[in-house]
């Protein structure tokens, strides 16, 4: 695996955040000075995503983001002319985030080529299973030293999800919901319980996604798993507050993962209804 | 044919491929549903009773076999081959796609779904569901285009009044693309008592085969209706092509005979400039992943799916079934367009040589049939898959056709209340 993405998990144990961002959203412009801000407000790891017209996984946030900044003229060779110019002031890893088709078009290998160089330490394709035919993007990632970040959700058979492990090498993606992108107000017990499933299956770091959208949902996965994702809450934030509210955001979030563990335990605003697993 | 026994999943993925298209291309999260989606298929496939029940409702509710119909009028202004008509337009709820919905919400109530959800463009897929689900007592749920509900109001007049919930779907051109994403994404929330009842031939695996196998109730009456009548086989088959279901359930019982022509046609639109169509397979086809399955689609040079048009709101798709990528590569089958005043002027045809009102979609096929029949003899037989009635196509048809006839009586009605 990339060494980059080792150093992350290797730092500590306290809870490392992973934030999103959307290339080209609302411009290349803000995108690129997201970027850089997110890294200075305490991201630990940056997903980027390249904007695709149909994404699959995607809410209502994130797929109107991805329509707007292609409407603002982002291309995947934007993209990486982006990713180029940054990568050399980018003091935390990053890695990229799309859909199978925009790597279809370009070919898959020189997608992949073309990710390493940019910097990238990993990527995440979530519409292409591991056991496609001619579409092994672990073993054309691995070439290029990078990871694929496999995101997996409670409803998964143990041996599909043992074969997924058995190909990981950064961490596993878990989502908290079985569902598309978007925030939601508290994250639900079945989330909970599929970590606790995947922990007794592997030591890889894990990390927990879909749904983040406030500081106390931090003080709930701490502990539990090794790094947040959040993502469309910023967007909405963006959104309603513009920039400086996400870095502030990110602020908070980090600081929260500072704290003291042990009186983390006290908040339970942010739980789910239990019974609702 | 060949008998499909999948009862485990083999080893690697070709089961899931036509040549190099299909394939399951979904976020895991939706991978369990598929499997057991396809674990029930291929058992229910083979299971005895539950094709007595699917033949029961396809006679009694649908009303199949639907007539194999010798169009002597039009056979003599195509001056060509003989012409039939397959009337899939005489379906219980007006088109073909209630052969993919019986046998769907079947397998649902099987499964133990409680709801069902479907995508539809022209309402057709969307109207049968909606009924079928109405009769089966399962909770009814459509994901439409705005654009389309407006262009096909008809349609969504008589799905609510079979207790369906219409879904506007307001994303993209607000067409079937954007129907499909919507309709799947409400399904990776509530896939525990929802199954997702596809509408066409395409899709991630299992849908492609099991879409496919449930339309081929087409062909296969095709060919024994000719049987009785003309003793033989077909020379030419040709049907109108969206997602492809109609086209595919027609054809596939026939592909192993190579002396067979087959003809799809695709959705000319307003010409060949780009998003002027809904021509998958036009001067440089491209392939992508796109909605969970390889195939052919409209896209741009970076892989983003294009925007399209058709007066027909079943042919304005930018994708098309991977089983019909695979024949157009081998060159089984022929793809060509018409445009949308040709398929007006299709539509027209029909009603005054046949008095029959074919869908939009289906008057495709009517006016490319007619380009071509010239080229056959007299002893050659050509079938025309009618896969819809035209009634849906009311408001399309009488703003193109009769406006100011048309105006008048809506002011009218308007005037009284
Ligand atoms: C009457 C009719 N014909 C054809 C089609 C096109 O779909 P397909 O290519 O799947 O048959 C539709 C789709 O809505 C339809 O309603």
């Amino acid at each position: 695996m990339a060494d980059e993405l080792k150093d992350v998990f290797s730092k500590k144990k306290k809870l490392k955040l992973m934030t999103h961002v959307l290339a080209g959203y609302p411009d290349l412009k803000t995108s690129q000075e997201w970027i850089m801000g997110l890294a200075e407000s305490g991201a630990d790891l940056i997903e980027i995503q390249i904007p695709f017209s149909d994404p699959l996984a995607d809410g209502p946030t994130i797929m109107a983001a991805n329509h707007l900044a292609l409407k603002n003229g982002i291309t995947p060779q934007k993209f990486f002319e982006l990713a180029w110019s940054i990568k050399g002031a980018m003091t935390v890893p990053f890695i990229f985030m799309t859909y199978a088709n925009i790597a279809y078009a370009m070919g898959m290998e020189r997608f992949v080529s073309l990710s390493a160089e940019s910097g990238a330490s990993g990527l995440i394709m979530p519409d292409l299973p591991f056991d496609e035919r001619n579409f092994d993007l672990f073993s054309c990632a691995k070439k290029y030293g990078l990871s694929v970040i496999p995101v997996v959700s409670a409803g998964i058979s143990s041996s599909r999800l043992k074969k997924i492990l058995n190909r990981t090498e950064g961490f596993l993606y878990i989502t908290l919901r079985v569902g598309i992108t978007g925030a939601v107000k508290r994250i639900e017990r079945e989330g909970l319980e599929f970590i606790q499933r995947v922990r007794e299956m592997t030591s890889l770091p894990l990390a927990a996604g879909f749904g983040i959208s406030s500081e106390k949902h931090l003080d709930l996965l701490q502990g539990k798993v090794d790094m947040v994702v959040i993502g469309s809450h910023l967007i909405d934030l963006f959104h309603s507050s513009g920039l400086s509210a996400v870095l502030n955001f990110i602020k908070r979030c980090k600081a929260r993962t500072r704290r003291d563990r042990t009186r983390s335990h006290t908040y339970h605003h942010g739980i789910g209804r239990l019974s609702q697993g | 044919m060949k008998r499909n026994k999948m009862k485990k999943q083999s080893p690697n993925s070709s089961h899931r491929y036509f040549g190099e298209y299909g394939g399951r291309f979904v976020p895991e999260m939706l991978i369990p549903a598929l499997e057991e989606m396809e674990r029930a298929y291929f058992f229910y496939k083979e299971n005895r009773a539950f094709q007595q029940e699917l033949d029961n409702l396809r006679r009694n509710y649908s009303g199949r076999p639907t007539p194999l119909y010798f169009a002597e009028n039009l056979t003599e202004l195509g001056r060509g081959c003989k012409i039939y008509l397959k009337l899939e337009s005489l379906n219980h709820t007006g088109a073909h796609k209630i052969n993919n919905v019986l046998g769907q919400a079947l397998l649902a109530k099987k499964m133990g779904k409680t709801c069902v959800i479907a995508e539809t463009g022209a309402g057709q897929h969307g109207l049968a569901t909606a009924a079928v689900c109405a009769k089966l007592g399962l909770k009814c749920r459509i994901f439409m285009g705005e654009k389309d509900m407006k262009r096909q109001y008809p349609n969504v007049f008589f799905m609510r009044l079979s207790g369906a919930e219409i879904v506007p779907v307001k994303d993209g051109a607000k067409t079937l693309k954007d129907a499909v994403n919507a309709a799947l994404k409400y399904w990776i929330e509530h896939l525990k008592d929802t199954h997702y009842l596809l509408g066409s031939a395409l899709g991630p695996f299992p849908y492609p085969v099991m879409v496919r196998d449930f339309q081929s109730v087409i062909g296969s009456e095709v060919m024994e209706q000719l049987r009785k009548c003309e003793k033989r086989l077909p020379d030419v088959l040709v049907a109108c092509v969206g997602g492809g279901s109609n086209s595919i359930g027609f054809f596939y019982p026939f592909l192993h005979n190579k002396d067979i022509e087959l003809y799809a046609v695709e959705a000319g639109g307003r010409g060949p400039e780009k998003g002027e169509n809904a021509i998958r397979f036009g001067k440089n086809p491209r392939t992508g992943i796109v909605q969970g399955y390889r195939s052919y689609f409209i896209l741009d040079e970076n892989g983003q799916v294009l925007p399209t048009h058709s007066v027909s709101a079943g042919l304005d798709y930018a994708g098309i079934g991977p089983e019909l990528a695979y024949l157009y590569d081998t060159g089984r089958v022929c793809f060509d367009s018409v445009s949308d005043q040709e398929a007006l002027s299709g539509f027209q045809i029909l009603c005054r040589e046949e008095g029959i009102l074919p869908a939009l979609e289906s008057a495709h096929a009517v006016a490319y049939a007619l380009k071509i029949a010239g080229n056959f003899s007299r002893k050659e037989i050509m079938v025309i898959n009618i896969s819809g009635r035209g009634e849906k196509d009311l408001f399309i048809a009488a703003r193109e056709l009769d406006a100011e006839n048309w105006l008048k009586f809506l002011n009218e009605e308007t005037e009284n209340g």
